[in-house]
C-alpha cells in the first residue's frame, strides 16, 4: 500500500486554478521530489495535503485513509508532517523550545495535571525535554539551545525547522524548499541530513525544491509540476534530459 | 396599533438610525484605509460636543460654531494619525486594539477634569416644539438627524465617486502598495481618512449636543456605531449607513412592542449573532479571515 | 538562580508579615493588588501567550463575583463551596464564549468580547432579584469550616495564600504544553497545525482558563470588600486589567504581578492628585503602548542586553568521525 496516493488533485483560489489534475504516488521509505519554477503550484500542493487549504476535487489518502478535507492537525496527527519554505518557527520563543512544542502530540496529560504539576506532567515533562536536548544534539543545535528562534540566521532557522518537524515523529515529511537561502555548505549538510533521515530512520521524504541541481543527488523519483499541472515524472536524470521541462525551465536556470 | 403610531416609530427609529449610521460610518473610514479600527471614535463625539459647548460659550451662534468645530475635529484627527498611530501601525492587531481605547480613555478624562460630570447644554436653530404634519408630529431635531445623514452620504458618495483624492483613497483601500507605486502619497490618503472620520463623528457630537445634553457619557454609543458597521460587514460604508438605520428601527420598535428590557439587549443580540454566524455582514465580502 | 528563589521567599516572607505593622487600609490596598496579580496572570494566559483579545475580562470577573455573592449570601454555602462553584461556572461561560469565537481574530474578535461584556452587564441589570441590580449586592464574609473571617489579617491570609496558589497555577501551566501551544498559536497557527496542535480547541481552552482565574478573582473580591456593584465589571476594568498586562510585560507571569501590583499602587499614590489620576493612568497606557511594546519586563531585559554580551558564534566542528545520536525516539 502507498503511503501517500494523490490522485487527480485540483486546488482552485477563486478563479485562478493553482493545481491541476495532479498526481503522485509515494511509497514508504522512497525520497520523493517536486520540482517546478516558481509558481507552479508546489506549495499550493502541499498546503492542500496538510490540509491547510482546501482541495477542490481529487483525492488525497494517506496510509490508506481519505485525508482531502480534515482538519489539518489530525492530518499531522496520522504522522504526516511539514517544513516551511518561511520557516514559520516561534520567534519570540528559544529553539529548545520551539523543538519541544514539536512533542505535543507525543504527550497526554491534561490540563489539570499541567495546573497542579501532577507526577503524570512532571515525569512527561521530563521525559520529553530529555528528548529535546538529544534532538537538538543530533541537528548540531545544542549551542543556540536558548537563543531566540527568530534572532537566528535563516539557514539554521531551516534546521530548528525540520527539527522541531520531527520531533512529531512523522512517516512522512514533506519539506517545503529546505534549502532555498542557504549557503552551498549548509545547503549539502541539509542534503546529507535529509538522505540520513530517510535511510537510517526510515522517514519517507517529499522534497518540493525548484532547483533541480539539489534533488539530482536526493530524490530516487521526481514529478515536474508547471502551472499547476504535471508535466512528467521520472528519475532526476530522466528529467534533466526532458525536453518539456527544459523548456518549462527556460529562464529560470537551476 | 395604528399605523399612525408604527410610522411615528418609524420617524423615531430612522432619526437615531442616522445617527448610529454616521458614527458606523465614522468608524469604517479608517478601517478601509489603514485597517484600524479607532475605538476612541465615541470619545470623539463627545469631543466634538465639547468643543461646540467652548464656542458656543464664547459667544458663537450655532451655525458659526458648526463649520469651527469640523476643522477643529479634521486637525485632530491628522495629529492623532501622525503622532499616534502611524508610529505603530507595524504591531500586532491587540496592540493598535488598546491604543485607540487609550486615546478615548485620555480625551475622556481630559474633559472629565475640567467639567467633571455635569451636563451643559447649549442652543440650536432646530431644537424647538414638534411640527405637526397632518396625524403625525415631527421633533424637528429628529428631520435634522435624518437629513443631515442624507446630505453627508451623498457627499461622501460624490467624494468618492467622482473626485479625484477620493478615488486616490479608494485605489489605497483596495491595495496600498498599488497606490503607492501609482504615486498616490498614502500618508495623505491615511490622514485624510482619519481626519474625515474625526470630523463625522464630531459632526455627531454638535448633533446631539443641543438635543440630548453635553456630558462625558456621550460616548458611549460608540457600540451602535459597532454593530451598525458589523451589519455592514465593516468593509461597505453604504452597508454601515444601511446597518445604522436598520439598528435603530429595531431598537425603537423592539422598546416600543417588548419594553426597555429588549430594547437594550437588541444591539448586542444583534452584534453577537452576527459576528458569530455571518461576520460579513448582510453587505460585506465573505473575506473574513478565519483560521 | 538561587539567589532569585532567595529573594522571592525573602518577599514573601516580607509580605506574610505585614498585618503585624500595616493598618487595615493598607492591608486591604495589598489584597487588592493580589486580587489583581490573579486577575493579570490569567488574562496574560489568554492574551500574552496566547494573542487573543478579551474586553470581557471584567465580565468574568463579575461572574464569578456574582456567583460568590449568591452562593454564599443566598444559599448560605460556605466559601470553600462557593469559590470553586464560582470557578467553574465561570470556565464554562468562558469556553462557551470562546467555543464559537475560535475561528475570530483581531478585530471581530475584540467586538464580539465587546459584546459580551455588555450582554453581561444588561443581565446583571435586568435580574436585580438575584443581582441586586444596580444598587449592588452584600455579599457575607468568607466562612472557612464554620470559621467566619472577621479579622483584617485573618482575611489577609486567605488573600495571600489563594494568590500564591493562583500564580503557582498560572506559571505551571504556562511552562506545560499547554503554555507552549497557546505561543505556538499566536505565533504561527499553521506551524501549530502542522504539529498536531488542535488551534481552535486551544483557543477555547485558553478563554476558558482566563474566565476561571478572572472568575476566582472576583469570587476573592466579593469575599474581602463585602459588596459588590455593577460599575465594577464594566469596560473601563476590562482596560484596566489590559493594562496590567501590557505595563508588565505580555507573555510573562513576573509581568503579570509587577503590572497589577504597579497599576493598584498607582491610583493610591495618585490620591494627592485625585482628578489627574484617570488622566494620568490613560497616558501612562498610551505611553507604554507607544514606546514600551514589551512593557517592564522588556525593559529590564533590554537593559540586561546592554551588558556586554556573549558573541554568537558557531559551535566547533566535530570531528567527522562522531555520528549525532539522532535516536532520540
Amino acid at each position: 500500500m502507498a503511503l501517500l496516493e494523490i490522485n487527480a488533485l485540483s486546488v482552485r483560489f477563486g478563479g485562478v486554478a493553482a493545481v491541476t489534475d495532479v498526481s503522485l504516488v509515494v511509497n514508504a521509505g522512497e525520497i520523493h521530489g517536486i520540482i517546478g519554477p516558481n509558481g507552479a503550484g508546489k506549495t499550493s500542493l502541499i498546503n492542500a495535503v496538510t490540509g491547510m487549504v482546501a482541495a477542490h476535487s481529487g483525492s488525497i489518502r494517506f496510509l490508506g485513509k481519505e485525508i482531502a478535507g480534515v482538519a489539518p492537525h489530525l492530518i499531522s496527527s496520522l504522522g504526516l508532517g511539514r517544513t516551511f519554505q518561511h520557516v514559520e518557527l516561534f520567534g519570540d520563543r528559544s529553539v529548545f523550545d520551539n523543538v519541544l512544542t514539536g512533542f505535543y502530540r507525543h504527550q497526554s496529560y491534561g490540563l489539570l495535571a499541567a495546573a497542579f504539576r501532577l507526577g503524570k506532567a512532571g515525569q512527561s515533562e521530563r521525559k520529553t525535554r530529555e528528548q529535546a536536548r538529544l534532538l537538538l544534539e543530533a541537528f548540531d543545535l545544542a549551542a543556540y539551545a536558548e537563543t531566540r528562534a527568530g534572532l537566528l540566521p535563516f539557514g539554521i532557522q531551516k534546521r530548528v525547522d525540520i527539527a522541531r518537524a520531527l520531533a512529531a515523529e512523522p512517516k512522512l515529511l514533506l519539506l517545503d524548499e529546505p534549502v532555498s537561502g542557504m549557503s552551498e555548505a549548509e545547503a549539502e549538510a541539509a542534503v546529507t541530513t535529509m538522505r540520513k533521515l530517510a535511510r537510517e530512520h526510515g522517514i519517507t521524504l517529499v522534497v518540493v525544491e525548484h532547483n533541480m541541481h539539489v534533488l539530482m543527488n536526493l530524490a530516487e523519483r521526481v514529478i515536474v509540476l508547471n502551472q499547476g499541472r504535471l508535466l512528467a515524472s521520472g528519475t532526476p536524470a530522466e528529467m534533466q534530459a526532458n525536453t518539456a521541462v527544459i523548456e518549462a525551465y527556460l529562464g529560470d536556470a537551476a | 396599533m395604528t399605523w399612525r403610531i408604527i410610522l411615528q416609530l418609524a420617524l423615531s427609529g430612522l432619526s437615531i438610525g442616522s445617527i448610529y449610521a454616521l458614527v458606523g460610518l465614522a468608524l469604517v473610514l479608517p478601517f478601509k484605509a489603514s485597517g484600524i479600527v479607532n475605538f476612541a471614535q465615541g470619545e470623539i463625539v463627545t469631543f466634538g460636543a465639547y468643543l461646540a459647548l467652548i464656542l458656543s460659550g464664547l459667544g458663537l451662534p450655532y451655525l458659526a460654531v458648526v463649520p469651527l468645530v469640523l476643522v477643529g475635529a479634521a486637525m485632530f484627527g491628522m495629529a492623532t494619525e501622525r503622532l499616534l498611530i502611524r508610529p505603530i501601525a507595524n504591531q500586532p492587531e491587540f496592540t493598535l486594539v488598546i491604543v485607540t481605547f487609550a486615546i478615548g480613555f485620555v480625551i475622556k478624562a481630559a474633559i472629565r477634569l475640567h467639567w467633571q460630570d455635569n451636563t451643559f447644554s447649549i442652543d440650536a436653530p432646530f431644537v424647538g416644539p414638534p411640527l405637526v404634519l397632518g396625524a403625525l408630529r415631527l421633533n424637528p431635531a429628529y428631520l435634522v438627524f435624518i437629513l443631515s445623514t442624507v446630505v453627508v452620504v451623498a457627499a461622501l458618495f460624490l467624494f468618492f465617486g467622482y473626485s479625484k483624492f477620493g478615488k486616490a483613497m479608494r485605489a489605497t483601500a483596495l491595495d496600498p502598495i498599488a497606490a503607492k507605486l501609482m504615486g498616490i502619497r498614502i500618508g495623505s490618503v491615511f490622514s485624510a481618512a482619519w481626519a474625515l472620520s474625526t470630523m463625522l463623528g464630531a459632526f455627531v457630537g454638535l448633533l446631539l449636543a443641543p438635543v440630548i445634553g453635553i456630558n462625558p457619557e456621550i460616548g458611549h454609543l460608540i457600540l451602535k456605531g459597532l454593530v451598525a458597521a458589523v451589519i455592514g460587514g465593516f468593509s461597505s460604508l453604504g452597508g454601515a449607513v444601511v446597518g445604522g438605520l436598520l439598528l435603530g428601527l429595531l431598537e425603537t420598535y423592539a422598546g416600543a412592542f417588548f419594553g426597555a428590557t429588549f430594547k437594550n439587549l437588541v444591539p448586542f443580540g444583534v452584534l453577537i449573532l452576527l459576528l458569530l454566524l455571518r461576520p460579513q455582514g448582510l453587505a460585506g465580502a465573505s473575506s473574513v479571515r478565519r483560521v | 538562580m538561587r539567589a532569585r528563589v532567595l529573594l522571592i521567599l525573602a518577599g514573601l516572607a516580607l509580605l506574610a508579615a505585614l498585618p503585624l505593622v500595616a493598618t487595615s487600609y493598607y492591608l486591604y490596598l495589598v489584597e487588592l493588588a493580589m486580587i489583581n496579580v490573579i486577575v493579570a496572570v490569567g488574562l496574560n494566559l489568554l492574551s500574552g501567550n496566547c494573542g487573543q483579545i478579551s474586553l470581557c475580562n471584567a465580565s468574568f470577573m463579575g461572574i464569578g463575583a456574582y456567583c460568590t455573592a449568591l452562593c454564599t449570601t443566598h444559599f448560605g454555602l460556605p466559601t470553600l463551596i462557593a469559590l470553586p462553584a464560582s470557578v467553574v461556572v465561570s470556565a464554562l461561560l468562558g469556553a462557551a464564549l470562546g467555543y464559537p469565537a475560535r475561528r475570530l481574530s483581531g478585530l471581530y474578535l475584540a467586538l464580539t468580547t465587546l459584546g459580551f461584556l455588555e450582554l453581561v452587564g444588561i443581565v446583571i441589570e435586568e435580574f436585580p432579584d438575584y443581582t441586586g441590580g444596580i444598587r449592588g449586592l452584600k455579599v457575607a464574609k468568607p466562612d472557612i469550616f464554620g470559621l467566619i473571617l472577621q479579622s483584617n489579617a485573618a482575611l489577609y491570609f486567605f488573600v495571600f495564600v489563594l494568590t500564591i496558589a493562583a500564580v503557582v497555577v498560572g506559571a505551571n501551566v504556562q511552562r506545560s504544553r499547554y503554555g507552549r501551544a497557546f505561543d505556538a498559536v499566536r505565533q504561527s497557527p499553521f506551524a501549530a497545525q502542522a504539529l498536531g496542535i488542535p488551534v481552535a480547541r486551544v483557543k477555547v481552552i485558553a478563554f476558558s482558563l482566563n474566565a476561571a482565574f478572572a472568575g476566582f478573582a472576583g469570587g476573592l473580591l466579593a469575599s474581602v470588600v463585602g459588596f459588590i456593584d455593577p460599575p465594577e465589571f464594566g469596560i473601563l476594568t476590562s482596560i484596566q486589567h489590559i493594562t496590567f498586562i501590557v505595563v508588565g510585560g505580555l507573555g510573562s507571569i513576573t509581568g503579570s504581578i509587577v503590572g497589577a501590583v504597579a497599576l493598584t499602587a498607582l491610583p493610591e499614590a495618585l490620591r494627592g492628585v485625585q482628578e489627574y489620576a484617570e488622566l494620568i493612568y490613560g497616558l501612562i497606557l498610551l505611553g507604554t503602548l507607544l514606546f514600551l511594546p514589551k512593557g517592564l519586563v522588556g525593559l529590564v531585559a533590554r537593559l540586561e542586553m546592554l551588558r556586554p554580551a556573549k558573541p554568537l558564534t558557531e559551535p566547533p566542528a566535530k570531528p567527522p568521525a562522531k555520528e549525532p545520536a539522532y535516536g532520540a525516539s
